[in-house]
């Protein structure tokens, strides 16, 4: 049997509309993947600390408050720096279109937008 | 969903597609809450219901009807379009946009630091500071904010509801006092309802006991100062927006009223010296009937709850003047222009339920901050409600409907229910101690995405009638550029720099002083004088945290330099 995906789902910054990072928690625990959950209020700094210690496969960013282009390269900088830059990462939340690419090109691999189902973002955690 | 109803994507347009579309009905034969709806109500659906007890004409107990004999024919609701990003400056330029645009009151946003209290210079602020809002750390950028503004004249919400209400408020008369008005002339709106706001803010930056102890401050001064002003918008909306159900909105909105109500009353208000300033936030969102009927069944409760339980008088007590704010969680970013029609739809039904003001959403509010052009058409949406419809010429125009009527004493008896629940838990503030609410809310949010993700709720263009996903924003995206905040935060430095250092420290020791008397003793003077030394937002509220035992940061960061 595939060894269970770790994923660590946090959402940084002051902005508390944890309801999709909650409900994606629950979905990847009922589909089988361990899920550390790191929670709200958090800064980039404690995300990779968690990240390296709690040796996740995947980590799962949500943002509601356009502070994705502030914080998201912060945490891509970081990670590569303790060299988990092979960390399976995506976003989630109110992400205009026009910053996917943005966000792709520093690494993170996929984003989900609202409206996107909760059996895609479970499918790309685990098994992409 | 039965076969013959497949909701799915039809972009062959071949001839079966075509069929099948021309059989399709409605697969949900309940309201958004869940209540099973019948083929066709009639008379005996409202048999036995009394006019005068139970109806009555508008402008009557229990105001079922609206709140006004005449309602919209003595004034339209008050068309508000909310502002608030980047700096003073900026907002205080979207303001006046509005304002030429043709609102009839504002509403103010502040940004995240403020609703948790902390400076824009503070480390946690970072990439947050005008970003949600507009920043207000210090008097200064309320001065900038409101530079120009008539305060006498214009009737203003301001939109922060944490308990830094009490600060973002005096800030607020401070200004107009610096400008020689009376404030007593004062008409608006302060949010102040920190208990819900740890449902859209999450954990706020204080515990219960001392935000409703600064919300009772608010009350208090207004009931004695500010004859026009309403001292708390509670908050129902927010609650609302994630995912429970219209009878427990109705419910969970006033059981927080009465905390306050009961407080206030504690602190040795008379009921009628206060309740009449009172108001709530509503949502209004997609089932259309339901939100009609609820927002009936939301005026006849309170009656009744103001009359018998806290044994009001004067019928301006009685009654539930609210706001209403359409659902930002019915918006959706696929095919974003569909937006502006369901806030269409959610805007009439406030209407229809009897509004006093209105805020519509903006359809790209899914993306991103709302552009000039999104904000203008959310308030057209009114201006044709109002001015081409034809809506706003009778009082309650769907009143005595079998089907509404029906449903609005379901709503009520359900909230009825749900209020007994929450007392026998001993009040708001202790289910939320408990996370009854919490659970509550938890429950519904998961409930709500199972019947999106099996379609049995469809959201067109998400779970049904897709196209192929978009590239980019129609209309583009609003966003605040970086300087914005590096600006703010030199800003806020330098104040700190040349400001009256020995002033500042003085006032705040006298608000330490005045904290320290406990509960009953009213901060807002103290908090006015601070102001004025243009202490800010994070220095007030730590020395106030302080005299309460707790630390001056609430994110433990920063010392207090007093």
């Amino acid at each position: 049997m595939e060894k269970r995906k770790r994923v660590l789902l946090a959402k940084p910054g002051l902005d508390a509309h944890d309801m999709g990072i909650k409900l994606i928690a629950r979905a990847l625990k009922d589909a089988g993947a361990e899920v550390v959950y790191g929670g709200i209020y958090v800064t980039p700094e404690e995300i990779t600390k968690t990240a390296v210690e709690e040796d996740v496969d995947v980590l799962g960013l949500s943002f509601h408050s356009s502070t994705h282009l502030v914080e998201a390269p912060k945490i891509m900088r970081l990670l590569k720096e303790k060299g988990r830059d092979d960390l399976t990462v995506v976003v989630g939340g109110c992400i205009p279109l026009e910053d996917v690419s943005d966000l792709k090109k520093m690494g993170v691999q996929e984003v989900f937008g609202s409206g996107s189902s909760l059996d895609d973002i479970v499918d790309f955690m685990i098994k992409g | 969903m039965s076969d013959s109803v497949k909701v799915q994507k039809r972009e062959g347009r071949e001839i079966d597609g075509l069929m099948d579309a021309y059989f399709e009905k409605p697969n949900r034969l309940t309201t958004w809450s869940g209540f099973p709806v019948k083929d066709i109500y009639t008379p005996a659906d409202v048999a036995g219901i009394d006019y005068e007890g139970k109806i009555a004409n508008a402008g009557e107990y229990p105001f079922t009807r609206g709140i006004h004999s005449n309602m919209y024919r003595g004034r339209y609701w008050t068309m508000r379009e909310a502002g608030g990003y980047a700096r003073a400056a900026d907002t205080n330029k979207r303001l006046r946009f509005l304002a030429d645009e043709g609102v009839s009151g504002f509403s103010i946003f502040r940004d995240l630091p403020t609703v948790w209290g902390i400076d824009a210079d503070h480390p946690m602020a970072e990439g947050e500071v005008g970003v949600s809002g507009v920043n207000l750390t210090s008097l200064k950028d309320m001065e900038e904010l409101l530079d120009g503004i008539p305060l006498d004249k214009v009737s203003v919400a301001l939109l922060c509801a944490s308990s830094l209400a009490a600060v973002i408020f005096s800030q607020y008369i401070t200004v107009a006092e610096k400008r020689g008005i009376d404030i007593a002339k004062l008409r608006g709106t302060i949010a102040n309802d920190p208990l819900h706001s740890r449902y859209c803010y999450g954990k706020p930056s204080n515990p219960i006991d001392l935000s409703v102890k600064l919300a009772v401050d608010i009350i208090e001064f207004c009931t004695k100062h500010m004859p026009f002003w309403n001292t708390n918008s509670v908050n129902a909306y927010d609650m609302r927006e994630t995912g429970i159900n219209a009878p427990e909105e109705i419910a969970f909105g006033f059981e927080i009223a009465m905390e306050y109500i009961r407080k206030a009353i504690e602190r040795g208000l008379d009921v009628d010296d206060f309740a009449g300033r009172i108001s709530f936030y509503f949502s209004a969102g997609m089932d259309f009937l339901e939100e009609i009927a609820k927002l009936r069944a939301a005026r006849r409760l309170w009656a009744k709850i103001m009359k018998e339980r806290f044994g009001a008088k004067k019928p301006g007590s009685w009654k539930f003047r609210f706001g209403v704010h359409t659902a930002g969680s019915s918006l959706v970013p696929q095919q974003p222009l569909n937006n502006i029609i369901r806030i269409t739809v959610e805007a009439l039904a406030a209407v229809l339920g009897g509004v006093q003001s209105l805020h519509c959403c903006s359809y790209d509010e899914p993306i991103a901050l709302p552009s000039e052009e999104s904000q203008r058409i959310a308030l057209r949406t009114q201006q044709i409600l109002a001015y081409e419809t034809g809506v706003a010429n009778t009082a309650d125009p769907l009143g005595g409907s079998y089907f509404i009527e029906n449903l609005t004493n379901k709503l009520e008896e359900e909230a009825v229910k749900i209020i007994k629940e929450i007392d026998e838990i001993g009040g708001m503030a202790e289910a939320m101690r408990k996370e009854w609410v919490d659970q509550k809310i938890d429950q519904a949010a998961l409930q709500l995405q199972k019947e999106i993700e099996n379609k049995e709720r469809v959201i067109v263009g998400v779970n049904a009638f897709t196209t192929a996903p978009e590239d980019k924003t129609p209309g583009g995206v609003h966003r605040i550029p970086p300087e914005t905040e590096r600006e703010q935060i030199a800003n806020v430095k330098s104040l700190k720099d040349t400001r009256n250092r020995k002033k500042v420290k003085e006032t705040i020791k006298r608000l330490r002083e005045k904290a320290q008397m406990g509960e009953g003793e009213n901060l807002i003077p103290s908090i006015i004088e601070a102001l004025k030394a243009y202490a800010t937002i994070g220095e007030i509220q730590g020395t106030i945290r302080e005299a309460y035992g707790l630390s001056y940061d609430p994110f433990g960061i920063m010392k207090s330099p007093y």
